[in-house]
């Protein structure tokens, strides 16, 4: 009976054990990913500090418990002595962890002040603007009209790539009308809200990315359906090729479409996650321009498919707002019209043309 | 009073248990009525995890589509925080901290049946949005302006407000009862430093209810408005801001920590010296360290908002940094209790000693998010949900099964068995470990929450897989727990008064308790009365004892 009741204890222990051994060994891989920026090789020192601390006091606390239900086992019926404290040792255990607390305090604060330092002159602006569910980012040239800056916007399974210089500071602001959505690159250990806030205020960050890669990036803060597909990548040259990259974009700019004269216009009402019509006819070979009126406080766009594959893709709209697609001229044949981001019934029609 | 039990009933007409049961007014019954919707409610919210779990397997879109999956996950998290880990702690204390004090009932038995039925009917109204077209679905944060009418228009979202001010009255007519009953119910003899710390735990939690839910409730009504009424405090369009209802949520959210921690403590902190047969090491500075807490609990709100730019960051930093002494000096109370202690590995001491190291964790991750550039890694990643877990499930629902096996004998008479609790801890251990531990490593290589689905050359697959096996081995880790429940209750073993060799006043009344709860009380002298009743001619003990706390008080 006895030797029975040991080898349940050592079993119950064994049990009590394995998890703890297995989180032993998962803790030598818990580190965050290769820091790719200046300020997130600060962070990434930071965090081994905290969490090296963290396992430290994780081990000798798990190991103190182990041992104590171990070794003051109930062998018999004697009361142990009946301690009900001790002023000192309590003072001593108060203090342990407020100078735990305060050297990470301490080093975190020292590693924020660089995270959050801004240069007076960065090297570029870039507005990373949020939409239900994806990203535009507009390069910022310095003059007052908008309408010329070149920008690029995602797609759903077509994410945008933030193209940045290696080596300068760059400051992101980040903008959004509709939802919270979260600017998150996870090389780069850190993340930052873009909140619709009221008088035109906008959330910055600032980075100077160190090494040349291509970096995944992700909304982190839900925003609603899609909030999985809201991905983007951040493509770091060096400084000459990208001062290449952004003058020729920028000289090819991205130019506003205006309707050409005679061509044929279709009036499209989106509205209550549906189109007012589902059935539009054209003529073959002829351009013809697609006006969206979009009602809603969200984004909606209209693209063409044949046979599951995308013919014409139109500029998301976040709404409400109206805009006109320039739509080359097609084969005659059955199409498919619909909206990217809400591909439901009521936002999908048929485009004959014949 | 208890009066209100005594009443003499109307002639010979006798009630059925189900009117008798519906119509109660008695704490013990209320209690276990609590415990009991409390726990359907976690087997619902249960199967909702499995569900995001199932999904979140493998790579890809499988069983649900997003928009189920969104109300899943939503549904989840509310319903786990506000329909179970609350109320089950409400039910356990509404039963036991009457008795712990020696009072006959709670301070007012009608107030406390309505806060219980309040309950019920509130949870059927979150649940409802999914009979009308689909329920909440902006996560348990309910986060403007994706809460509002232009992105979440249908009625779930109204539903979950409505449904959430009843429970959150509910809690808060709880609250205001247990303070009266810890304040004004006590038996001759039972200062406040006798009481035993689950009472204090109690008592610290019933004022944090009392001061945070009305800000949420407020919040909520506001949303309502907002969405409903044409208001705008959180529309930035017409000069509202949607960072407001972050700090109102956070501002109850993160005392919401503590309301649930806080009476899982105070569990842990009854049992431990029960099966170390060893007082409470440092009684005085667990009280101390609980009602620090408390106070501290109300300036950290805003280290949820870190990343939101909108808030002033070493403040916030500090404060949660700081909250973490007081929580340390319970660590260390906790283990001067097991030191040199007569410890019996019974299936309460397993989920308290499953308590102390998983909160650990819990609470280790947390002082890493207290860090703002740590924190801006890690926010909104899965390391935030493994953290979470590590408190609420690993701290709380531990707490929770350590309370249902220890208080069972008093509420029935029959003790658990002891084989199927052990095995029930066992699956429940490893499958919490195996569900949660790998999320720390997927957040931090960058896996955001609350998404549906993930690339397949993000890295993330093995441990997600890893994670829903973990998921499905705590959810039939339930099923010794039922079959226990089930055999308990048709041939249980019979245990008398006492069968854990208890210190508190509940050990000194018979199994379960008359009406009334006490024929005779032992003279209290100490926070451990029982302990003292039993060994009342052990001189050797008492004359080692220093002086009892409290001594000098009464």
């Amino acid at each position: 009976m006895r030797r029975l009741a040991a080898r349940w204890r050592l079993r119950s222990l064994l049990r009590a054990a394995a998890p703890l051994l297995l989180i032993g060994l998962l803790a030598g891989c818990m580190l965050p990913p290769t820091p790719a920026t200046t300020t997130a090789k600060s962070v990434w020192w930071l965090y081994l500090i905290v969490f090296g601390m963290g396992a430290a006091v994780f081990f000798a606390v798990e190991g103190f418990i182990l041992y104590a239900i171990f070794r003051y086992r109930r062998r018999d019926d004697r009361l142990p002595n009946q301690l009900h404290g001790n002023n000192r040792i309590e003072m001593v255990w108060t203090a342990i962890p407020t100078v735990i607390v305060l050297i990470m305090f301490v080093v975190s604060m020292i590693s924020l002040a660089e995270v959050e330092a801004r240069s007076p002159e960065p090297y570029l602006e870039v507005e990373v603007i949020g939409f239900q569910w994806q990203w535009t980012f507009r390069y910022l040239d310095g003059d007052t009209d908008p309408s010329n800056d070149y920008s690029v916007t995602g797609a759903p399974g077509a994410p945008p790539t933030l193209t940045v210089p290696v080596g300068k500071p760059v400051r992101l602001i980040l903008h959004s009308d509709n939802v919270i959505h979260s600017f998150y690159v996870r090389n780069f250990l850190i993340k930052r809200d873009l909140v619709p806030l009221p008088n035109g205020r906008n959330n910055e960050l600032e980075l100077t990315v160190s090494e040349p890669g291509v970096y995944a990036g992700q909304c982190a803060e839900f925003c609603g359906d899609l909030h999985a597909e809201m991905t983007f990548n951040v493509e770091a040259l060096p400084l000459a090729e990208f001062d290449a990259w952004l003058a020729s974009v920028q000289a090819g700019g991205t130019p506003q479409p205006t309707p050409s004269p005679g061509t044929t216009t279709v009036a499209l009402v989106a509205d209550l996650l549906a189109f007012n019509i589902h059935q539009i006819d054209v003529a073959a070979g002829a351009p013809f321009v697609i006006s969206l009126d979009n009602r809603e406080a969200f984004s909606h766009n209209v693209s063409i498919y044949r046979d599951g594959e995308r013919i014409f893709f139109g500029d998301y709209l976040q709404g409400p707002a109206t805009t006109s697609y320039q739509v080359p001229g097609l084969q005659a044949g059955e199409y498919t019209f619909i909206c990217d981001v809400h591909p439901i019934p009521g936002m999908t029609g048929t485009l004959t043309v014949e | 009073m208890a009066t209100t039990t005594l009443a003499p009933r109307f002639g010979a007409f006798r009630r059925s248990w189900v009117w008798d049961w519906l119509t109660t007014v008695d704490h013990k019954k209320i209690g276990i009525l609590y415990i009991v919707n409390s726990f359907l409610f976690f087997l619902a919210a249960g199967l909702l995890a499995l569900v995001v779990r199932s999904e979140l397997a493998v790579p890809g879109l499988q069983f649900v589509n997003v928009q189920t999956y969104n109300q899943a996950f939503t549904m989840h998290g509310t319903i786990m925080v506000f329909l179970f880990v609350v109320p089950v702690l409400s039910g356990f204390a509404n039963y036991i901290v009457p008795l712990m004090i020696g009072a006959p009932d709670m301070a007012f038995p009608r107030v406390n049946a309505i806060s219980f039925w309040f309950l019920p009917v509130g949870g059927l109204l979150i649940f409802s949005g999914y009979l009308v077209g689909g329920a909440a679905a902006e996560g348990w944060t309910l986060y403007t302006p994706l809460s509002g009418a232009a992105y979440a228009p249908g009625y779930g979202t109204d539903l979950w407000l409505v449904g959430l001010t009843l429970v959150g009255t509910a809690s808060i007519l709880g609250s205001v009862n247990f303070i009266a009953t810890i304040f004004k119910m006590r038996a001759p003899g039972k200062t406040l430093f006798r009481m035993p710390i689950f009472v204090w735990t109690m008592l610290v939690t019933a004022t944090l209810i009392l001061l945070a839910t009305p800000v949420l409730a407020a919040g909520m009504i506001a949303l309502l408005i907002d969405r409903n009424y044409g208001g705008s405090f959180f529309d930035p369009a017409a000069g509202g801001n949607p960072v407001l209802w972050q700090h109102i949520f956070w501002f109850f959210g993160h005392p919401e920590v503590y309301i649930v921690i806080l009476p899982a403590m105070g569990v842990v902190s009854e049992v431990l010296p029960v099966f170390s047969r060893k007082p409470l090491f440092g009684y005085r500075a667990f009280v101390f360290a609980t009602i620090a807490i408390g106070f501290l609990s109300f300036s950290v709100w805003a280290h949820h908002m870190f990343v939101t730019g909108q808030v002033f960051l070493p403040f916030f930093a500090f404060m949660t940094a700081l909250i973490a002494v007081p929580t340390g000096v319970k660590m260390f109370n906790w283990m001067a209790t097991l030191w040199r202690g007569s410890i019996s590995l019974t299936t309460p001491m397993l989920f308290a000693i499953g308590f102390l190291t998983m909160f650990l964790i819990g609470g280790i991750s947390g002082v890493m998010l207290s860090s703002p550039p740590i924190d801006f890694h890690l926010q909104d990643t899965y390391f935030v949900v493994a953290h979470l877990h590590y408190v609420f499930f690993g701290g709380s629902v531990f707490g929770v099964f350590a309370a249902t096996y220890y208080w069972f004998p008093k509420m029935f008479g029959r003790r658990l068995n002891e084989r199927l609790g052990k095995i029930h801890f066992a699956m429940h251990f490893i499958g919490f470990n195996l569900a949660f531990f790998p999320m720390h490593e997927l957040g931090i290589q960058g896996m955001p929450r609350r998404i549906s689905d993930y690339s397949a050359t993000a890295g993330w697959t093995e441990l997600n897989l890893l994670s829903t096996l973990g998921a499905f081995l705590i959810a039939a880790s339930i099923l010794p727990f039922l079959v226990n429940l089930v055999a308990t209750f048709i041939n249980g073993e019979r245990v008398g008064d006492d069968p854990w060799e208890g210190n508190t006043l509940e050990w000194a009344t018979s199994s379960p308790p008359p009406a009334y709860n006490f024929d005779v009380l032992p003279p209290i002298r100490s926070e451990r009365p029982v302990f003292d009743l039993r060994h009342r001619h052990d001189a050797e003990h008492l004359a080692a004892e220093p002086h009892p706390p409290g001594e000098g008080e009464a």
